[in-house]
């Protein structure tokens, strides 16, 4: 019996009746009934689709659909140039310590539907009105040192607030023309920048959109067999410490957090500026033998926070009890606003390594021999076994780990620290 | 294939099932040929509809709904999503189970192909409820990590009742397939390998639920971890068993966690069997309630090349208790172990410096965690051939004495099967760590955390135990400690007040030292998807659970 021919017909059938009932590509429905991925194709004739003429942002599709082009969203002035001129009142930040991405330049923008605003948290990421969408754009200049200059323009991550929560969705520059969905990332070979006077030529991995899970999640601490809920997706630098430092819009300097309380788009901000938590400035000029021990540490704690904490934090100061970042667990918890002397061992002093560990190294941090700590080893290393943060690099942050060199070796001595 | 021709120019088909008019997709086949890209593939536009999942019709085993089985009997549903059907051996099929995987509908079925495939990222799946990701086989699907950029092989971060089924992880980077934050976690009939000689390079943890909830890990094959084959973290009411660990660091390793139930595996070649262990500075600072029962725990004389917290594991150990209370550890057949059947040591073996367990320890001792090493039960294993080749940096000084004439009989002797330090049960009774009762917090004192001296219910009790020796080496199955328990004996303390070790030694039957009964501790109880697993649910009526 010939199964397959039958059906064969049973496939074409099908096919009709789906083109003229649907004129759509392929979706596949989930969960609450958010569309997953579904190409913007143009067929759409419903009142928000990816191909809507917005006068400014598309905000209807950036709702709903997951459009195939970057450009459906209508976010920018000049839909080849994600670096500026964002529509809609689209606001430019900068976070005064930031993740490290293999030295690429980034462009960030916060854009708030009209009207609505972000409200402030004291540590944590501001609550978002429902449709804002932060975006990222990943460049990469021809020298670190000419920020300024020719750059690549790689990918742009979109971290939308729909009904259901924040989604994350990447989009790849293959061309110059308009960035395109990319699910699944991309890995890209070959990626070059000159830093300090030295090329360097890497992998640059686009990640994933589930990986973005991997960072922007906090999952729930189960306190029961019967608690079942579920992990929390969250933005992670829109907090008030990384913003409170000024911006340059367009030659008018001014700190970011007046600005954004100035243009109604941040409410709740203290009136006492002096009051709210300040990040210091690091970046890879950052002159390290002109920082004293306590702004030492503090470049340290935020160097740590930005980069580490999103997964190694605690439950410390989250809006929603009882939940932590994935690596919580480990012991090794780094957030900022954690007090070092109330528990060093919650900075990896003297703490054995949970999961694997390495010979060479005795605990994650051992104060006053940063050679001997794993915690420094993992952030030197590009050993996918131990290559600390897990994802988003391919270099190694030469300043970050200099900083984190010299905080160790300038800690107050512990248990584990070698004699005098 | 078939349809490709009916799909006429594509390459690639982006094939979906609806089941009604309802635009409600139920299932989805993704098939990607080549190595090309997400973009291309959501522009697609190639659009089916069919009638359940069977769309190709080949007749060559592909997916279908009509009855397909995994080697171990589990049938694919109809509604299930085929990942990479047509991929054959040595395919890289990362995008397609990414594709499938993303942002899953709940009580999904993925369907891995079957076969050997390269996966070159770690897949991560988060927040997904009710999903299976199965394979054809633990023989019959193969994802091979080799080259991966990702540490990890599978990762579930958050979700409900995850089942991982049918398939095998080989040589990640790091750990096989962890869950974190997960309440029902279901593995079975999964192999974790790393080939090869076992060394320092190799993965971490093969199956890994950390801080989860109901976790279910049976009739799995964990092969060649630097750390731990089967580890379960900070979590709660837990069964593992019927699994097979074998030539990693530790076999099994039940960590910070509470109502464990290990019983029916078999842990052989590693260098330590089966470990119950509470670490210091953890989020759960604690863990109790453990049974160890039933299990093949045979020859772990594997080197230990671990690293971190793993790696005081003596090598040649069958089973090791370290610095947790609560443990009840019967009906094991301990076999061949080269230093030991049990070992019993308080975090004092590992870092004797009691000054600053205050500073170094002070935060988790308040959260619970403790040094001490309580409320262990031993009875009715069978223990035999133990000691020949004792090992291992913790026991140094330990093998040292009892291999000379420096124990309490002043002359060598046979490593003992059963090993206990006593030192933490010598310094409470003696009343030297009542200070620490000051650090612990409420929560944990309300538990029954303290240092005071042992009372009948703290005490670790060896009984029952059955020599299976032979003949002129019967005798060399022993119970020994290393510092006497009683603060009154003078012989426990040096010149200068400090605990001196005795490393006393006698018969493991009729013994003279641990001999005593404790009450039985209550089984675990995992419930997942709604239905009872273990002694108390679907395994009332094995054997090994009314022992």
């Amino acid at each position: 019996m010939n199964i397959s021919k039958i059906k064969n017909i049973v496939l074409k059938g099908s096919v009709m009746v789906f083109a003229i009932t649907l004129l759509s590509a392929c979706k596949i429905v989930f969960k609450d009934g958010d569309v997953k991925v579904k190409p913007g194709d143009g067929a759409n004739t419903g009142p928000v689709s990816c191909s809507s003429q917005t006068e400014g942002v598309n905000w209807g599709a950036l709702l709903t659909e997951n459009c195939a082009n970057l450009s459906d969203y209508n976010l920018f002035a000049d839909p080849a140039d994600p670096t500026t001129n964002p529509n809609s009142g689209g606001i430019p930040y900068d976070l005064s310590t930031a993740l490290f991405t293999d030295y690429a330049s980034k462009y960030r923008y916060a854009f708030i539907p009209e009207g609505e605003k972000a409200t402030y948290s004291e540590h944590e990421a501001f609550e978002f009105p429902l449709g804002t969408v932060l975006v990222k754009t990943f460049a990469m200049p021809e020298n670190t040192a000419d920020r300024e200059g020719n750059e690549l323009v790689i990918e742009t991550r979109l971290l939308i607030l729909r009904e259901s929560g924040w989604v994350a969705r990447p989009y790849y520059w293959e061309t110059t023309a308009d960035a395109t969905l990319a699910i699944t990332g991309k890995s890209i070979p070959g990626m070059t920048t000159t830093h300090n006077g030295e090329e360097l030529n890497f992998t640059y991995g686009i990640p994933k959109a589930t990986s973005c899970t991997s960072c922007h999640a906090v999952v729930p601490l189960l306190a029961g067999p019967d608690d079942t809920r579920e992990a929390i997706f969250k933005p992670i630098g829109p907090k008030a410490r990384f913003l409170n430092s000024d911006f340059d819009y367009d030659g008018l300097v001014m700190n970011q957090l007046s600005y954004w309380a100035l243009n109604g788009k941040l409410e709740n901000l203290p009136a006492d500026l002096e009051s709210v938590s300040q990040a210091p400035t690091f970046n890879d000029q950052t002159d390290l033998d002109q920082l004293n021990g306590e702004e030492l540490n503090d470049y340290a704690k935020a160097y740590l926070d930005i980069n580490c904490a999103h997964c190694h934090r605690s439950e410390l100061s989250l809006p929603e009890p009882l939940y932590a970042g994935p690596a919580g667990g480990s012991g090794l918890q780094v957030e900022y606003n954690r007090t070092y002397e109330e528990n060093p061992g919650k900075f990896g002093v003297c703490k054995t390594p949970v999961a694997g560990g390495h010979s060479d190294y005795s605990a994650d941090v051992v104060p006053l021999n940063a050679d001997d700590s794993y915690l420094l080893f993992r952030m030197s290393t590009n050993d996918e076994r131990h290559r600390m943060p897990e994802l988003g690099r391919s270099t190694v942050h030469g300043e970050g780990v200099a900083l984190i060199r010299k905080w160790i070796n300038n800690l107050p001595s512990a248990s584990c620290s070698p004699a005098p | 294939m078939k349809q490709n021709n009916n799909m006429g120019r594509l390459s690639k088909v982006f094939l979906c099932t609806l089941i009604s008019s309802s635009i409600l997709v139920s299932g989805c086949k993704v098939t990607i040929k080549g190595d090309d890209d997400a973009e291309e593939l959501v522009q697609s536009t190639v659009d089916t509809i069919v009638n359940g999942g069977n769309s190709d019709g080949s007749g060559t085993g592909e997916p279908s709904c009509d009855g397909t089985l995994t080697t171990s009997g589990y049938r694919f549903p109809c509604d299930a999503i085929y990942v990479a059907p047509e991929a054959v051996d040595g395919d890289d099929i990362t995008n397609e189970l990414l594709l499938a995987l993303f942002e899953i509908a709940d009580d999904s079925v993925v369907v891995l192909p079957e076969g050997n495939f390269k996966v070159s990222e770690t897949i991560t799946i988060s927040a997904a409820n009710g999903l299976t990701l199965t394979g054809h086989g633990i023989h019959s699907t193969k994802l091979d990590f080799t080259g991966s950029t990702g540490d990890d092989g599978i990762r579930f971060e958050g979700g409900n009742d995850i089942t991982a089924r049918d398939f095998g992880v080989y040589e990640t980077n790091k750990n096989g397939i962890k869950a974190v934050g997960a309440n029902g976690v279901h593995f079975t009939y999964t192999s974790t390998v790393w080939e090869g000689d076992l060394a320092e390079s190799q993965g971490a943890y093969g199956l890994y639920p950390v801080q989860s909830q109901n976790i279910l890990i049976e009739h799995n094959y964990a092969y060649g971890s630097a750390d731990a084959g089967i580890y379960v973290g900070q979590s709660n009411n837990i069964v593992v068993r019927d699994n097979t660990a074998k030539y990693n660091v530790a076999g099994i390793e039940i960590e910070n966690s509470n109502k464990a139930d290990v019983y029916n595996n078999l842990a052989i070649n590693n260098a330590a069997g089966i470990l119950a262990f509470d670490l210091p500075g953890l989020e759960q600072a604690y863990g109790t309630n453990i049974r160890i029962f039933n299990n093949n725990v045979y020859a772990n004389n594997t080197e230990n090349v671990g690293h971190g917290a793993v790696s005081i594991a003596p090598p040649g150990t069958g089973v090791l208790v370290f610095a947790v209370s609560g443990v009840e550890i019967y009906n094991n057949d301990i076999t061949d172990n080269d230093t030991s059947a049990i070992e019993l040591a308080s975090y004092f073996m590992s870092d004797q410096d009691v000054a600053n367990y205050p500073v170094n320890y002070g935060d988790t001792i308040a959260k619970g965690w403790s040094p001490m090493i309580k409320n262990i039960y031993m009875h009715d294993n069978t223990i035999a051939r133990n000691g020949d080749n004792p090992q291992g940096v913790l026991l140094q000084d330990v093998i040292a004495g009892y291999s000379s004439a420096y124990n309490s009989t002043g002359t060598p002797q046979v490593f003992p099967a059963i090993l206990y330090d006593g030192i933490g049960e010598l310094l409470s009774n003696a009343g030297a760590l009542t200070d620490f009762n000051f650090m612990v917090g409420d929560d944990a004192a309300a538990d029954g955390v303290n240092y005071n001296p042992y009372g009948a219910d703290d005490l670790l009790c060896a009984s029952g135990n059955i020599n299976g020796n032979t003949g002129p080496s019967y005798d060399d199955v022993n119970t020994g400690l290393v510092y006497g328990t009683n603060p009154l004996d003078a012989f426990n303390w040096d010149a200068n007040g400090n605990p001196a070790p005795s490393l006393l030694i006698d018969k493991m039957v009729n013994n003279t030292f641990l001999n005593c009964e404790l009450n039985r501790l209550p089984e675990a109880v995992v419930t997942f998807k709604g239905k009872v697993y273990g002694c108390t649910g679907d395994d009332q009526a094995e054997p090994s659970c009314a022992l």
